[in-house]
């Protein structure tokens, strides 16, 4: 079975201007399973994010191939959604607004997309802040319409950039479980970046440990803990092994580069 | 007691400002009650009460309306055609590095020069007529249109342009969703600077090489020692500009709904 | 750096020199092949040119210069002088502002310049009349963006210097002034823009002498080169003073100074 989503061989180079060019990607090969939760750590700059736009289609890669389900990705699509760090609400519409965003640009009908965008504003868990402006918002309820925003069109793939980094700990870890549940609910392919590695663990199927500048795959660690997984289980041994194991692997990455 | 003592910590600052005002006012109706003026200066001094009465003669003959007509055309005129142009200037500025680094040096030494140089240079082309007043006021208030418009589209975050381009938009979309919502406060900015800058315009066109308008009542007036009529038309200007600036204001406020942090009047 | 690096780098002047060249250029052709030109109404870069240099080594143009300029300097000191006290002592005590402030704003939104052919036959067309339109119209940047730039300054730090000790004038001196800075600087770019204005205003209506007359003479006798002459020296002034300011305010201000207060 061909997985969702094939990266072969990609490569990046940034050249800003003023300034030296800048290796982000180097012949990274990584794929991804249909439904499946994969995580992407490693150290800052390492590229998972210029990655995640390499999959979103934002950015073309300079070398290799980057297909879902076949095809080659060539630009932004409906089938894949992605979750900003910094929310990107557009602050002058309302929270509704925002979230039928993306059927709207689609020529969606009016009545039909908020329809929609309501039914994913109660599975978000924001019922009756659908009038609401951002800036009224804490950050855990910003990122929930990021959430309900990215879902709306129903993508395939779901593409989460270090979604939860700016939330404090305990919002941080409550979004962590509606994550999941949402995930069960409507089991999309979810590719999830970031920094930690308790999330990282805590949350997917497999780890995969990107190398510093310029980045490549690195380790691929499968996660064989039990679904649906419960915060009890991120305080037990086990948990603690792969965390230890991931850190392993990374902590080559954070010191020598 | 009390009740006036909350009143007036509430209405503060309202009280005292208009206050201040008013005793001004006041002070001005009674100086000539209270010292005599040489002859040379009494010439030039009025008081509110007669620029009032004056201002109620030149309405109930008719002479203030012509003229403020042609005045308030000329300022519609160019202003229009100052946002027509503008508006899209500072657009395609904002979005075309290329066009930017073009047209720059023209936009900063044009603004930077006091517009009304251009007075004479627009008489000799376009005559005592309307259109000199017209086009004076329109190169005054193209520049904090388009300036402020370039401001606006290039301040937009760029997180937001990437979200909107996530979802497959186009650029014309992204423009649409994006650029022109962010922009709208700096354009409302620029909006009122124009205003003002406009009525200026107006103001100095007429009172050169003009035979209407209220910019020539005033300027006619001052020559032949009419101070009431003076101080009357500036009075009308006043009321103008301000009746403009604050309802610009309340525009910009309400916009302002969205954000969390109004000053952006810098 | 190649030439390709150099291009990206200082492509923003590069065009924007290309851009005059090419249109000075574009000027000049099209109106000595293209299009015959009326002298009355027209003019090309090389007539300019003959002008400019007649002009330079003349006269004329530097007495008027020096007219101009000193009617300027004296109406803009006073504006700097009566201006920035009084904004600094409107932001530091609310009172004052609750009572100036709406006069004050009435006034800048009012075109004083309606009362310029008023002041100038009350004060003569010397530099009297145009000393006190400059300062009427520049003060008002100052007083605001001096108010501004005292309620923007940090109240922790006067905090501090009370701590130790220091009285009023202390404040002002050590903490608000100095914070107030960039503040000062903005108010000076709007306010020479203003000011300008008001001696270009004033010399148009009743003038014999200075720049902003002799533009206007060139153009009642249908000189237009020597006009643009006169428009392109004060355009360079004005430009010049207006960019050593932006430059000032860069160095001076930790924020982009951008558009106007009010």
């Amino acid at each position: 079975m061909v997985p969702c989503i094939q990266a072969r061989d990609i490569s990046l180079t940034f050249k800003p201007k003023n300034r030296d060019s800048v290796t982000a990607l180097k012949e990274l090969t990584l794929d991804v399973a249909k439904g499946e939760f994969v995580s992407l750590v490693g150290p800052s700059g390492c590229g998972k994010s210029t990655f995640l736009n390499v999959l979103l289609g934002l950015l073309k890669p300079d070398g290799g191939e980057i297909r879902l389900n076949g095809k080659q990705i060539t630009g932004p699509g409906q089938e894949r959604a992605m979750v900003f760090q910094e929310f990107g609400l557009l602050p002058w519409r309302t929270v509704l607004a925002n979230v039928e965003l993306g059927l709207e640009l689609k020529g969606v009908q009016a009545l039909v997309r908020r329809e929609r965008a309501m039914e994913l504003i109660k599975m978000a868990g924001l019922a009756g802040f659908a009038s609401h402006y951002p800036h009224e918002l804490s950050g855990g309820m910003k990122q929930r319409v990021g959430l309900a925003r990215a879902l709306v069109t129903d993508p395939e793939v779901l593409l989460m950039d270090e979604p939860f980094a700016a939330l404090d700990a305990q919002t941080r870890d409550l979004m962590q479980m509606e994550l999941l549940q949402i995930w069960d609910r409507t089991k999309k392919t979810v590719v999830f970046v970031t920094h930690s590695i308790e999330e990282a663990a805590y949350l997917s199927d497999r780890v995969i440990v990107i190398s510093a500048r310029p980045g490549r795959a690195k380790d691929v660690m499968k996660i064989a803990l039990p679904r649906p997984r419960d915060y009890e289980m991120r305080l037990s041994a086990e948990f603690n092994d792969i965390k230890a194991r991931i850190w392993a692997s990374l902590k080559e990455e954070l010191v020598t580069k | 007691m009390t009740g006036l003592a909350n009143f007036y910590r509430e209405k503060e600052a309202y009280l005292l400002g208009i206050g201040f005002i008013v005793f001004l006012l006041a002070l001005w109706q009674c100086v000539p009650l209270l010292i005599t003026l040489p002859r040379g200066y009494a010439l030039f001094f009025t008081t509110p009460s007669r620029i009032a009465a004056t201002f109620y003669r030149l309405l109930v003959e008719g002479q203030i309306q012509e003229h403020f007509y042609v005045s308030v055309a000329a300022f519609l005129s160019g202003l229009g055609i100052a946002i027509a142009v503008g508006l899209p200037f500072g657009i395609v500025m904002g979005r075309s590095r290329t066009l930017d680094a073009l047209s720059d040096p023209y936009v900063t030494a044009l603004n930077a020069t006091p517009r009304l140089v251009w007075l004479p240079l627009f008489i000799l082309w376009f005559g005592i007529g309307i259109w000199s007043k017209v086009m004076i006021v329109f190169v005054g208030a193209v520049f904090p249109l388009l300036i402020n418009t370039y401001a606006g589209v290039k301040n937009v975050d760029r997180v937001l342009v990437n979200v909107v381009r996530s979802f497959g938009a186009n650029e014309w979309q992204v423009m649409k969703v994006v650029v022109l919502p962010n922009s709208l406060p700096y354009i409302i900015v620029g909006l009122r600077l124009a205003i003002g800058r406009a009525i200026l315009g107006v103001v100095v066109g007429e009172f050169f090489g003009s035979s209407k308008g209220l910019g020539f009542m005033i300027a006619s007036a001052a020559s032949n020692y009419k101070v009431d009529v003076v101080f009357a038309g500036v009075a009308i200007f006043m009321g103008l500009s301000l009746i403009l600036t604050l309802s610009v204001k309340k525009l910009e406020n309400s916009l302002a709904r969205w954000r969390p942090e109004t000053a952006k009047t810098f | 750096m190649g030439l390709k690096e150099e291009y990206h780098e200082y492509h923003r002047p590069i065009l924007g020199m290309a851009s005059v060249i090419g249109l000075i250029l574009l000027w000049e052709l099209t109106l000595t092949y293209l299009i015959p030109v009326d002298p009355f109404f027209f003019t090309k870069p090389s007539l300019i040119g003959t002008a400019f240099r007649e002009q330079l080594f003349g006269e004329r143009l530097w007495r008027d210069l020096a007219i101009s300029s000193r009617a300027f300097i004296w109406g803009f000191s006073l504006s700097v002088i009566v201006g920035i006290p009084l904004g600094a002592v409107m932001g530091w005590r609310r009172r004052v502002e609750y009572t100036l402030d709406p006069l004050l704003t009435a006034l800048y939104a009012s075109p004083l310049v309606a009362l310029a052919p008023l002041l100038i036959i009350f004060f003569g067309v010397g530099l009297l009349g145009k000393a006190v339109l400059v300062f009427l119209l520049a003060v008002f940047p100052f007083i605001f963006n001096t108010s501004a730039g005292v309620k923007a300054a940090d109240p922790l730090l006067i905090n501090v210097v009370r701590s130790f000790g220091g009285k009023e004038l202390d404040l002002y001196l050590k903490v608000i002034l100095p914070s107030t800075f960039p503040y000062i600087v903005a108010g000076a770019r709007l306010a020479i823009g203003r000011g300008l204005v008001g001696i270009i205003v004033g010399e148009f209506y009743a003038a014999s002498e200075g720049i902003g007359f002799a533009i206007q003479n060139y153009g009642d006798t249908y000189r237009l080169p020597d006009m643009f002459v006169g428009i392109i020296v004060l355009s360079a002034i004005a430009v010049a003073l207006t960019e050593l300011l932006r430059k000032a305010e860069l160095m001076v201000a930790p924020w982009r100074a951008g558009e106007e207060i009010r």
